[in-house]
């Protein structure tokens, strides 16, 4: 079956295996089907060789989290990335997308989306919901609305994120202003970046949804992005100023007031859409010096915690098995507090018992003292 | 030389396989895998051979389930392939008849750490870099250093007895093993070696490092863990010739300096890994070497101004030291990546181990560019200097009609002036499949005649990992093992 891989890039991968260690399927199953080596075989195999899509091939394919740890580990320079995104395309073709489309559908509608996250919150205060659907523990029940501030930078407000998390983009938008920047969040109008869809393998959704957001803004004003999954997706696929949170105050770290730092240690867990898809991971830990005690490296080396995306609803027990290795690595450095600049990931881990904020709730904490 | 042992692409479980998939499934429950995928992806480790496709893989986690595994396959007359990270570059850990292949990756905690006897005890399949990053807080670290540490594990070390950068001083793996458990091919669970400093009887814990799997399977190992050097000092020299370059190394180690580690690349290989790690590496000189030496403060200064001097007095164009640790890390992190860098450059490589006498280095890489210019092939160096080992890398793209056989033909002809130049067979990456046909050249019939005897010691039946190092028609008990495979799982 054609993956529509380009066949040139395909064969750039040498087997060396120097990506096993940064793969979290791997390293929790010792098994050479769950790595990235693996994967490429296979997909060389179907691509090239005409294998057959058995339920183990396309096992492999499906419990690939796309955290692209793999990429970096890579001397080849091999693009894994597009080539997973090429094959889920290709699978959910073949296997029909209706499924994932219409699970995807809400967050493209952002009223409904709401709607179905108060009926959800009213369920989790009727005690209907499930733990191990691993929503935040206490969804609000009504949202106070976006302001405008200025017209310097946007934030992008995504869907679910927006839905869910709505208090960390008034955190960033806080941090934001208290460096002096006026800030406009990009809202209903903007909507969804698409990367979920990208992801699910319905890469023409998640094109015609970043076109959307590039549509709705003016190209000359930088669009600051908190979450790093989106971000990464835009820094990809639109065509706009596309900054990570940190990676924007960073640089302007003169401009953000010096306060009493929290007295926290506090580790950082690394998104992998920021390390190693927008590679911008370091600036949150020169931001967060400033703001609190103690800032902790963990020691695996920024393996993924699992969650990607839709993936810990989709593959559980995988999804559970690599973050049972993130809670050990997070327990062995034990620290008071966990900064993760992804909602999903925090969610996640949050999930597990784990203490975690956004970097820019911790720093509006220090800011405002609370 | 791509050896394909059989043509179907996919094989199907033998009715055969499923009276041992049950037995094997009793024990291991999920943890066999028999499916169609599974068996083709283990066909391969990271070399350019190609095997068989595996039968039933077993990820085992404790020694009982190997010593369980290995008998069942003892029982259905099935021969047993251990398998680490599968980063051998001879083949050694490919399927040949459809054996069991028993993958120890699971198998992979640390049991305990002892830095007062400075002995760490291990499972085999603990990553070799997760060990130091283990150690690294308690001041202390693995020696052995293969550039493949990332993902290598110590089973894979102590199968290949695998060296690295920092074995020039440190010595290979074979000097940092003190005991070793082994699950036997008969099953049986011995010890070899011990933790006294002179152990009494014979050393067969150094006959099994380096056995590639054919001697039994290490379920635990005792490494010798060394002291972090109070100081290190990182040079990297640049040169307009390899030639200049490997004079300066010999010039050092006969100057009486010895280097923690002495690293050439060549031109071609340093602009790719430049290309990857972005450290400064110049794109234009015509070969590096990365040289370190570590040890006390002052030693260490010193040291490092005289290979500099050296360096300068053989030509060399620039000396840069590394500034900061930080530095110093990416300066090795390119080193170590060089063989999976040189996909830039041609998406296949087929790379060669072998060792000359320093004397000889110079002159056997200038015979290494002659004979791929002849084959027209794309060749680059990287090697480890100090010690004479060559790591030549042939280029090309195995989509080309004809291109293995050319790659071969080269191939062959690297190791014949290795040989005349008085060097050896390997220096680090094991015989495996690899190195097989060459060994009747190094070996007479007579030495080969004791390392089967030594080998029927341990492996009667020869059942582990049968049809590797010693030359087929040499090893007739190897051959039966193959031939034992019933019909249909031939692989
Ligand atoms: C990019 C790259 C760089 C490399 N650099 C170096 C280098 O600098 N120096 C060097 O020496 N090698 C190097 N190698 C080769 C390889 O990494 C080493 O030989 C390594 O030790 C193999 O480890 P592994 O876990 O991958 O073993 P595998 O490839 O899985 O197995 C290697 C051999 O050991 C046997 N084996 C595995 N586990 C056991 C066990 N538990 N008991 C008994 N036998 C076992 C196997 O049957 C096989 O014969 C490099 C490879 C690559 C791809
Ligand atoms: S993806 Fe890169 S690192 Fe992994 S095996 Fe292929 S070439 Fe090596
Ligand atoms: S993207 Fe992540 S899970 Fe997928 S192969 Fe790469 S490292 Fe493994």
């Amino acid at each position: 079956m054609d993956l529509g891989i380009d066949p040139d890039r395909l064969g750039t991968c040498v087997q060396c295996g120097l990506c096993l260690s940064s793969c979290p399927t791997y390293r929790v199953t010792g098994d050479e089907t769950f790595s990235p080596r693996g994967r490429i075989a296979l997909m060389r195999q179907v691509q090239l060789h005409d294998a057959p899509l058995t339920p183990e091939v396309t096992e492999a394919f499906d419990t690939c989290i796309q955290c692209l740890g793999c990429e970096p580990a890579c001397p080849s320079v091999v693009p894994y990335g597009h080539f997973i995104e090429a094959t889920r395309t290709a699978l959910t073709e073949h296997r029909g997308s209706r499924k994932r489309a219409i699970a995807l559908w809400p967050l493209t509608k952002p009223r409904l989306l709401r709607l179905g996250s108060t009926l959800l919150a009213i369920a989790q205060r009727l005690r209907l919901v499930p733990a191990r659907l691993g929503l935040p523990r206490r969804l609000p029940l009504r949202q106070p609305p976006h302001r405008t501030s200025g017209t310097d930078v946007y934030l992008f407000t995504g869907c679910v994120m927006d839905v869910w998390q709505r208090e960390v983009h008034f955190a960033t938008q806080r941090v934001l202003e208290a460096a002096g920047f006026g800030v406009t969040p990009t809202g209903d109008s903007a909507g969804c970046c698409g990367a979920l869809h990208t992801h699910a393998g319905l890469a023409a959704d998640g094109e015609r949804l970043t076109e959307r957001v590039d549509a709705a803004l003016d190209l000359n004003i930088p669009i600051v992005v908190n979450s790093a999954g989106c971000g990464a997706h835009l820094k990809q696929h639109s065509s706009h100023q596309i900054f990570d949170a940190q990676e924007f105050l960073a640089e302007h770290l003169d401009r953000l007031p010096d306060v009493t730092p929290l007295d926290l240690t506090v580790a950082i867990q690394d998104p992998c859409h920021l390390r190693h898809v927008q590679r911008a991971h370091l600036p949150t830990r020169t931001l967060l010096k400033k703001f609190v005690r103690n800032v902790t490296e963990l020691d695996d080396d920024g393996l993924c915690c699992g969650a990607g995306g839709a993936y810990s609803v989709l593959q559980p027990d995988m999804s559970q098995q690599v973050r049972d290795r993130k809670v050990a690595s997070i327990e062995r450095s034990n620290p008071d507090l966990v900064a993760s600049a992804n909602p999903g990931c925090s969610m996640h881990l949050a999930a597990a018992g784990v203490a975690i904020d956004h970097p820019m709730v911790i720093i509006d904490n220090a800011l405002t003292r609370r | 030389m791509r050896r394909n042992y059989r043509n179907r692409v996919w094989a199907s479980v033998t009715s055969r396989d499923n009276a041992l998939l049950a037995d094997l499934q009793r024990v291991l429950g999920d943890r066999v895998r028999a499916d169609s995928a599974e068996r083709a992806l283990l066909r391969r480790d990271a070399s350019v051979f190609e095997g068989g496709d595996a039968g039933p893989t077993c990820l085992c986690e404790t020694t009982e389930e190997v010593q369980q595994v290995v008998r069942i396959a003892l029982a259905h007359g099935r021969a047993v392939v251990p398998r680490g990270a599968g980063t051998g570059l001879a083949g050694g850990a490919i399927p040949l008849g459809a054996p069991v292949v028993i993958s120890l990756s699971r198998m992979n905690r640390i049991v305990d750490v002892d830095t007062e006897s400075r002995i760490a005890w291990v499972e085999p399949g603990v990553v070799n870099l997760d060990l130091t990053k283990h150690l690294t807080p308690l001041g202390y670290h693995f020696a052995p250093d293969p550039s493949s540490q990332q993902v290598c594990t110590i089973g894979g070390n102590v199968g290949n007895n695998s060296g690295g950068p920092h074995c020039l001083a440190y010595g290979v793996t074979n000097a940092h093993i003190l005991a070793i458990e082994v699950v036997l091919a008969d099953g049986e669970i011995v010890t070899l070696g011990g933790l006294d400093a002179e152990p009494s009887g014979y050393d067969l814990r150094g006959v099994f490092v380096g056995g590639e799997g054919m001697l039994g399977i290490t379920t635990k190992v005792a490494v010798r863990i060394t002291p972090n050097p109070p100081a290190v000092r990182t040079l990297l020299l640049s040169f307009d010739t390899p030639r200049d370059a490997a004079a300066t190394v010999s010039a050092v180690i006969a100057a009486g300096i010895v280097p923690a580690a002495m690293e050439v690349m060549d031109q071609r290989i340093t602009i790719a890994v430049e290309n990857y790690v972005n450290v400064g590496y110049p794109r234009d000189a015509g070969a590096v070497l990365l040289a370190e030496v570590d040890g006390l403060p002052d030693g260490v200064e010193i040291d490092a101004q005289r290979i500099s001097d050296i360096g300068r007095a053989h030509g060399a164009t620039d000396v840069r030291q590394a500034q900061s640790d930080e530095e110093r890390m990416l300066l090795w992190k390119g080193r170590k990546t060089a063989f999976g860098a040189v996909a830039q450059i041609a998406p296949n490589y087929y790379l060669h181990d072998t060792v000359v006498p320093r004397s000889k280095l110079a002159d056997t890489l200038e015979e290494v560019y002659r004979i791929a210019d002849e084959h027209d092939l794309a060749v680059v160096n990287v090697f480890h200097a100090g010690d004479g080992n060559l790591h030549p890398l042939l280029l090309f793209n195995g989509q080309e009609p004809g291109i293995y056989d050319r790659v071969h033909a080269a191939g062959a002809k690297i190791v014949e002036a290795s040989l005349a130049a008085g060097g050896v067979l390997s220096g680090e990456h094991g015989i495996g499949v690899e190195k097989q046909p060459y060994m009747r050249q190094m070996f007479s019939d007579d030495d080969l005649d004791h390392q089967e005897r030594l080998r029927h010691a341990f492996d009667p039946a020869c059942r582990s990992n049968p049809g590797k190092v010693i030359p087929v028609g040499h090893s007739c008990a190897d051959i039966q093992s193959l031939r034992a495979t019933p019909e249909g799982v031939w692989g």
